[in-house]
């Protein structure tokens, strides 16, 4: 999907390719959620309008593989929720997240929330839900 | 030609790969038939007007190809799967939960369509292979409309 629209000569700024690339690059790594929501946001921002489709594909995959760990107090055993990526900042993001938790009935006295990738907790041994089942980091 | 030699015409297409393909797609259909239907009743925004038509049309037109999809089946003397869950199960069809912005019902409705064109472009090539002209027919009709269908969502969403 990226590097569909990273070819799409005359369609792309230089810009907006160094950003596409950055993602890519953050996206292989497979390390950094938080920061792949923050560059996602600020290329979907700047492009989505453009390129709706692909942005929309983007963030299902991403919905797909995210979750944002949600501990009650900092020694407490994290929780996990889905990330929707219903807005365009990742503050607002995590408050969703927060919001999601909360109607879940988890009580948060001082919580702490990081975004995380579902293949990364599932190593772990942290979370035992299902993979997901979209694409593979390359292949996007 | 005796009894004993005589080939039926039916039993020439009865290829289990066939009967699983059309399957897939009539179950693909009707997961894509449920999701218009949503689309169609909870769309809201500046072109609620256009896509809810549209939605009511598209889904009509799938009404219409799952009862054509399962009587093929039927015709190779074979029997159409049927049933919410099961439908539901063999489609493995990404779902989505309204609300959902307009635009989004659009897209997501193109990644279920991609997912009907690909099972269909498989059973229309298996039945090609298979001589069941028929059913090839079948497929290409639907494929075509599948195809229009992602060109005008595509053509919407272009800004």
């Amino acid at each position: 999907m990226i590097d569909e629209l990273i070819s799409q000569a005359g369609k792309v700024s230089a810009d907006e390719v160094d950003h596409l690339l950055e993602l890519r690059w953050k996206l292989r790594q497979y390390d950094d959620a938080e920061g792949t929501i923050k560059l996602f946001c600020d290329v979907r921002l700047r492009m989505e309008q453009r390129h709706y489709l692909a942005f929309f594909r983007m963030r299902r995959w991403l919905e797909n593989h995210l979750l944002a760990s949600v501990s009650i107090c900092p020694e407490a055993k994290p929780q996990f929720v889905p990330v929707k990526l219903d807005h365009y900042c990742v503050e607002a993001i995590r408050r969703a997240s927060l919001c999601f938790a909360l109607r879940r009935g988890y009580v948060l006295l001082a919580p702490r929330l990081r975004f995380t990738f579902r293949e990364v907790e599932l190593r772990k041994g942290t979370f035992s839900g299902a993979p997901s089942r979209s694409l593979e980091p390359a292949e996007l | 030609m005796s009894i004993s030699t005589a080939k039926s015409p039916v039993a020439v297409h009865k290829e289990p790969k066939i009967v699983d393909g059309l399957n897939l797609v009539l179950a693909d259909s009707y997961a894509l038939m449920a999701l218009t239907h949503l689309a169609h009743w909870n769309v809201e925004g500046s072109d609620f007007f256009p896509l809810h038509k549209i939605f009511q049309e598209q889904y009509e037109n799938l009404f219409e190809a799952v009862d054509e999809i399962a009587e093929r089946v039927r015709a190779l003397d074979a029997y159409a799967i049927g049933g919410l869950g099961v439908l539901a199960k063999a489609a493995e069809m990404e779902e989505f939960k309204s609300p959902l912005p307009q635009k989004d019902y659009v897209a997501a409705l193109i990644v279920a369509h991609e997912k009907v064109i690909d099972d269909a472009v498989r059973t229309r090539n298996e039945a090609g292979t298979a001589g069941d002209l028929q059913t090839q027919d079948l497929m290409i009709k639907r494929l075509q409309w599948h195809e229009k269908t992602l060109w005008m969502f595509k053509s919407y969403l272009k800004n």
